[in-house]
């Protein structure tokens, strides 16, 4: 790579550098590991291992290729790189397959196969590479997004033709109705805490703006509340609770106690504060002066300028404090499986119980997925109903 | 959280002294902590040195703090000169999709890769904590006006000179906003390191969780809150004026 400063002269060093090093982990660490049943710890299997060194080179030739094209074309032929790591990318779940068939003994029923650290490496250096693509073609997000359902979508055509026996398909077979449940779950203590620290948000921002002189005081309290770490504040709030089910009846009729739903929910709706009342602060202030004279001159009232010019061009900035809102509370309720409240979080900490790596991943996938599903979409909505305005304040 | 006029630095001494005082007189603490729990035989956690936990937790959160800034700030030097602008757009795009990560799913996510124990726990918060240095050293860097620079050239100053006693300074708020936040973080995921095998102070909560011991649950809460008040308001007295 000859480093001339002109565009067109040099190589995609980005590109080739993530090639490079996809190869290195293609070949170097394990790429699968088979266990005869879920208790024994699996055996690690080389990519040369797995079908012989041929099959390994024939499977790497597209990362080679992607790496040579971007070396000697540079940044001329984005389209054609976007289209051999689509091809490296469809190309990794069959391997999965061939892997499956190669190495696991028909004869066991509970015989699994893992993802080992080589394929996980290759698989996260082809989305980086995905990513940089797509930022350089500025491809528009839902392209980038219908991109990566093409590899995800032969994946989950390979399961019934004999990726049952990947460990992570195993592990949701055993628990498919629970996981169903966890979602669900899951979705609906996020969905709550949004609405209710929305609710209550405005209200604080609100009330704030009438008062000026409370400002820092509420301001000081959010910032304390979220400078508490998540694992503390659900379990302090585990006694309160308890005290205040065993005395008063109606609220233990109601489902609250010290564990589950009821200490959970309080705490991510206490996190999400912060975030929910900055960002309405920051979309109300920041509506141009002139227009609310504008409006105050048409002879609106107080309350029309808020609820039919304020609360409008705020919406943007509102959204994004709901997208970090969201995104947060999507991790935070993971946590609190800890203290009974069910979800996706459980899996993990049953996981980590057992020792139990894909029971992890059950759980954490998802969990990563909807974080970065709600992003997109929230981002997307913001961007969508006010091109002009600059987004506001961030975490 | 901005402190008041004059003592800046009383907040992290209350704090400090606090958390301090809490991990050693805890023991003396029983009568509250027996209101709490009244029919447990043990309220007040023995099996380790409160201290020690303290000490355990810190030397973790400070070990990959200190990597991830040192990694971090130079990663995010390194991608905004000349020669290694090309991976410009992938980190920042990297480390601005990264911060949708959880925290939790990160450290789940590196058990399995990298094993139980202390280490696993620094690499995962080394990692996770990357994220915020560099997103803030990046808009730090990258939010200086092109002028300044254009200035600082055509005094002769050199690109060396210009990173170190104009970009670094000039972006060193929105860097230390970048750090204090990674630090938060990491203080709170590492008490979770404790439901992965890690000693620290999450492990009187979990110990308290498992066996439905509330007084344990308060023990460690509270001194794990004392700690991160005690490190914010260290930021706070330090590098005032920018709140994450």
């Amino acid at each position: 790579m000859d480093s001339q400063r002109s565009d067109d002269g040099k190589g995609y060093l980005v590109l080739v550098a993530l090639m490079g090093a996809a190869l290195v982990a293609w070949w170097w660490l394990p790429s699968v590991s088979v266990a005869p049943n879920r208790i024994v710890p699996g055996t690690g299997f080389s990519a040369g291992q797995v079908a012989g060194w041929p099959m390994a080179l024939l499977a790497s030739l597209p990362l080679l290729l992607t790496g040579w094209v971007a070396l000697r074309a540079g940044q001329q032929r984005l389209s054609w790189l976007l289209g051999l790591v689509m091809l490296c990318l469809v190309g990794w779940p069959l391997w999965l397959l061939l892997a499956t068939v190669q190495l696991v003994d028909p004869q066991l029923p509970q015989a699994r196969v893992a993802i080992g650290a080589g394929m996980w490496l290759t698989l996260f250096l082809l989305l980086l590479a995905l990513i940089e693509l797509s930022t350089r073609m500025k491809l528009a997000a839902w392209r980038s997004w219908l991109l990566f359902l093409l590899p995800v979508a032969v994946l989950a055509a390979c399961i019934p033709v004999g990726l049952d026996r990947l460990a992570l398909w195993q592990e949701y077979q055993g628990r498919s109705d629970d996981f169903i449940t966890a979602i669900g779950v899951h979705l609906l203590l996020v969905a709550a805490t949004v609405v209710l620290s929305l609710m209550i948000g405005v209200g604080i921002a609100l009330f704030v703006r009438r008062v000026p002189a409370m400002q820092r005081t509420v301001f000081s309290i959010l910032n304390f509340l979220q400078t508490i770490p998540s694992l503390a504040l659900f379990g302090l709030l585990l006694g309160p609770l308890a005290w205040l089910a065993s005395h008063y009846a109606w609220l233990e009729s109601l489902g609250v106690s010290g564990i589950g739903w009821a200490p959970a929910l309080l705490a991510l709706v206490a996190y999400s504060l912060l975030p929910m009342v900055r960002n309405t602060l920051v979309a109300l202030e920041g509506v141009d002066e002139g227009v609310i004279e504008a409006a105050r001159g048409m002879g609106m009232s107080r309350r029309q300028i808020l609820q039919q010019v304020r609360l409008p061009l705020a919406l943007p900035v509102l959204i994004e404090g709901i997208r970090i809102t969201t995104v947060q509370a999507i991790g935070l309720t993971a946590v609190a499986a800890l203290i009974g409240a069910g979800g996706l979080g459980r899996f993990i900490f049953q996981g980590l119980g057992q020792a139990a790596t894909d029971l992890v991943l059950l759980g954490a996938l998802p969990i990563l997925i909807m974080a970065l599903v709600a992003d997109a979409l929230l981002a997307g909505m913001a961007r969508k109903l006010q091109p002009g305005l600059s987004p506001g304040a961030g975490t | 959280m901005n402190e008041r006029h004059g003592a800046p630095w009383l907040a992290p001494l209350c704090w400090g002294i606090l958390l301090v005082g809490g991990c050693l007189l805890m023991r003396f603490l029983e009568a509250p902590l027996r209101l709490v729990e009244p029919d447990s035989r043990a309220v007040v956690f023995e099996r380790v040195d409160l201290l020690t936990l303290l000490g355990r937790h810190l030397l973790v959160v400070s070990v990959a703090a200190l990597l991830s800034v040192v990694v971090g700030v130079v990663a995010a030097i390194a991608v905004t000169r000349e020669k290694g602008r090309d991976f410009l757009p992938l980190v920042a795009q990297v480390a601005s999709m990264g911060q949708t990560f959880p925290p939790v799913a990160v450290l789940a996510l590196a058990v399995p890769v990298l094993g139980f124990g202390t280490v696993p726990i620094i690499v995962a918060l080394m990692l996770y904590g990357l994220l915020p240095v560099v997103r803030n050293t990046l808009a730090g860097i990258e939010g200086i006006d092109p002028a300044v620079r254009e200035a600082a050239r055509g005094m002769g100053m050199t690109s060396r000179q210009i990173l170190r006693q104009v970009e670094l300074p000039l972006a060193s708020p929105v860097i230390v906003a970048g750090i204090r936040t990674s630090v938060t973080i990491n203080i709170a995921t590492a008490a979770l390191g404790a439901t992965v095998g890690a000693s620290n102070l999450g492990e009187p909560i979990i110990a308290g969780i498992v066996n439905g011991n509330t007084a344990y649950i308060v023990q460690g809460a509270v001194l794990i809150a004392l700690l991160a008040l005690t490190v914010d308001s260290l930021f706070g007295w330090l590098a005032p004026g920018h709140t994450g």
